[in-house]
């Protein structure tokens, strides 16, 4: 009993000091003495002026559409490369192309960014929304593929003859026992590369040019300006938006462990 | 005519995987309509591998398979009038009980009324009525079993394999999952190969049995046609507990073992050849020392519920396994009786073409008498 005091009192502590910092920056967003010390009165007048502030409402844009667009196209691929792996004949290619795609996970992001960068000058594809794109697809899919592989890998190779010997042809296959199988896995890798890519610094920075921005980059280049509170107001809304994220995510998760029809028939 | 002719025959079937040896030899065989048949065989023996083939779900290295008369080597498992149930059910796990039993009829385009009705009616004929909803998950061994069942029998398929359906129940549910099946078979009149590696099912379910070794059939025949008259000692150790003896077959209807002569109603040897005697269990009689044909010595004993198992050896140094419903005492010498007709004997190294011939020339012969 004394035990599970401790950790108890041990895990809070670890999440004080993990969420203080977010949640020191989301107070004084509400400041209206425009510094992040002493606080002189309640105000919305920074989320006004994020609000007011047409740039950046492009900058949110723009991001949500690269973070969809590159999760979206990211999940296509990296659905593709997992069957590649997983149907591979021989264990030794099976075995490269996933270390292959796991070096580019651990891979430093600034590593990845600047060799982006070289190519595209390289071969001259101007540096704005595809080239941020473009990129983004490119890390996300080593993302999706790690989480659909487990997901294939636990599907028993009986289930593919039983569904062959039931009349399935192997679209049939794909489209009724595969795809369904694996579909947590599915979700689960875009709502990754979704989050990778929205909260992505380091290779848009290296990718973004022609006056194209990102909300990170922006935050970034704005805070070295100089303190405006505004930031904080746009951080705040930022982790709420994290946090229904996060929620939606894990309703849909439990929604598809429940297989569909549950109660539809009697 | 059509009733007449075999609905599955493979001729000269051999499957090998890489370099290693062949998964299964040169294996010939027909299987009839509307009769139920068993694969019988030790683990790894290829029994998996002849339905995997007759399924379609993998092809044969040599040798052709018919399958009512055409010749069906490379045409794929979707296109086959066969439904697998398989060793581990394979039901999906993402679909309901409806849903998995519907499958089939799903990807043919069936229509939707008519999908429901024959679920319905599949569900009805395993007495899984109001599951329809259930999750696979929530199902138990036997339960997933029937669904299973219902799934491959929806489809109205011509054959039914099943892969060792029984082999995860329990003893109780596997006896009654037994007169079911049986039940099953008789109510929709198909075929039915059935595979397992345990010899009293084999016997207790079957029209016909085929026993496997290393991929080869040792020998094919009705359950007391095999238990009776195992070919070799292979069978008739995997068959039934049974007294193994070396021989010497003197002359018609007489063999020598134990260093005696004895009756035997077996024939067709020639004089004096070297062979092997099967005497089953069942068939030995305990009775005074001096009374029996042999004379043995009580070895050890184990209660089997219905008899009691008893080991002897004789002056030889030979085992006999008694089944007896009488105790005997341990230590105690005692005599043992059997009737001519217990004597099994057995050619050394005889195919099964030979078996069949020499039987059915002195059947004729008896016949001719
Ligand atoms: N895909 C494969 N590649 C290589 N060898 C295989 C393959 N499938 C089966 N085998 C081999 O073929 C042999 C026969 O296998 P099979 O599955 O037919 O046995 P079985 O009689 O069904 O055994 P069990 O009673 O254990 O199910 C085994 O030795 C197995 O290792
Ligand atoms: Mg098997």
């Amino acid at each position: 009993m004394k035990k599970k005091i401790g950790a108890n009192i041990y895990l809070i502590a670890v999440f004080i000091i993990l969420y203080a910092p977010i949640f020191y920056l989301m107070i004084y967003s509400f400041n209206s003495g425009g510094a992040m010390h002493d606080f002189k009165g309640f105000t919305l007048e920074w989320y006004k002026e994020v609000f007011h502030d047409t740039r950046l409402i492009v900058i949110v844009l723009n991001t949500l559409v690269i973070a969809l667009l590159s999760s979206a196209i990211a999940t296509i691929f990296g659905v593709l490369g997992a069957l590649a792996i997983a149907n591979a004949r021989s264990r030794r290619t099976k075995n490269m192309l996933l270390t292959l795609n796991n070096v580019l996970i651990v891979s430093p992001d600034v590593i990845i960014g600047a060799s982006f960068l070289i190519l595209y000058t390289l071969i001259g594809i101007k540096l704005g929304f595809t080239s941020v794109l473009i990129s983004h697809i490119a890390f996300s899919i080593p993302i999706v593929v790690l989480m659909v592989l487990p997901k294939l890998q636990e599907m028993s190779p009986t289930l593919i003859d039983a569904a062959r010997d039931l009349g399935a042809t192997r679209r049939d296959v794909l489209t009724r026992v595969v795809l369904p199988f694996i579909s947590p896995g599915i979700l689960a890798g875009f709502f990754m590369a979704l989050t990778y890519s929205l909260d992505d610094f380091a290779v848009t920075f290296f990718v973004t040019g022609n006056g194209f921005s990102t909300l990170s980059v922006e935050i970034y280049s704005r805070a070295r300006q100089g303190i405006s509170l505004s930031i904080n107001a746009l951080s705040t809304l930022i982790f709420l938006f994290t946090i229904i994220l996060v929620i939606g995510y894990y309703f849909i998760n439990r929604k598809s462990v429940r297989p569909n029809g549950v109660g539809m028939r009697q | 005519m059509l009733a007449e002719q075999a609905i599955i025959r493979f001729e000269n079937v051999t499957k090998q995987y890489d370099e290693d040896p062949p998964v299964l030899d040169d294996v010939s065989f027909e299987i009839e309509r509307g009769k139920f048949y068993t694969l019988l065989g030790p683990s790894g023996c290829g029994k998996t591998t002849i339905l995997r083939l007759i399924a379609g779900l993998t092809e044969p290295t040599k040798g052709n398979i018919y399958f009512n008369g055409k010749l069906v080597n490379h045409v794929p498992a979707n296109e086959r009038q066969v439904n697998t149930v398989f060793q581990d059910y394979a039901l999906f796990p993402h679909l309901d009980v409806y849903e998995n039993v519907a499958f089939g009829l799903r990807v043919k385009k069936m229509k939707k009324a008519d999908i429901d009705a024959k679920v319905k009616e599949a569900l009805r004929f395993v007495n899984l009525e109001g599951y329809e909803s259930r999750k696979i998950q929530e199902m138990s061994g036997g339960q997933k079993q029937r669904v299973a069942i219902a799934r491959a029998i929806v489809n109205e398929p011509e054959v039914l394999l099943l892969d060792e359906p029984l082999s995860a129940l329990d003893l109780k549910l596997r006896t009654e999952m037994q007169y079911e099946l049986r039940e099953l078979q008789r109510r929709l009149g198909i075929t039915f190969i059935f595979v397992t590696h345990d010899q009293e099912e084999a016997l207790a379910m079957s029209d016909e049995i085929f026993v496997l070794n290393k991929g080869k059939i040792q020998q094919r025949g009705t359950p007391t046609d095999i238990y009776d008259e195992p070919i070799n000692r292979f069978v008739a150790d995997f068959i039934g507990e049974s007294n193994i003896i070396p021989g010497k077959m003197i002359k018609d209807f007489l063999v020598e073992f134990n260093g005696k002569v004895f009756e035997c109603v077996d024939q067709g040897f020639h004089p004096n050849e070297p062979v092997e005697i099967v005497i089953r269990p069942e068939d030995l009689e305990i009775t005074e020392p001096d009374k029996g044909k042999l004379r043995v010595r009580v070895d050890s004993q184990l209660f089997r519920g219905v008899h009691y198992e008893i080991c002897c050896y004789d002056e030889d140094g030979n085992e006999w396994l008694v089944h007896s419903t009488k105790k005997a005492a341990v230590g105690e010498e005692i005599g043992l009786h059997f009737d001519p007709e217990a004597i099994h004997v057995m050619r050394l190294g005889e195919t099964e073409e030979e078996f069949d011939k020499r039987l059915e020339s002195y059947r004729e012969v008896s016949h001719a008498k």
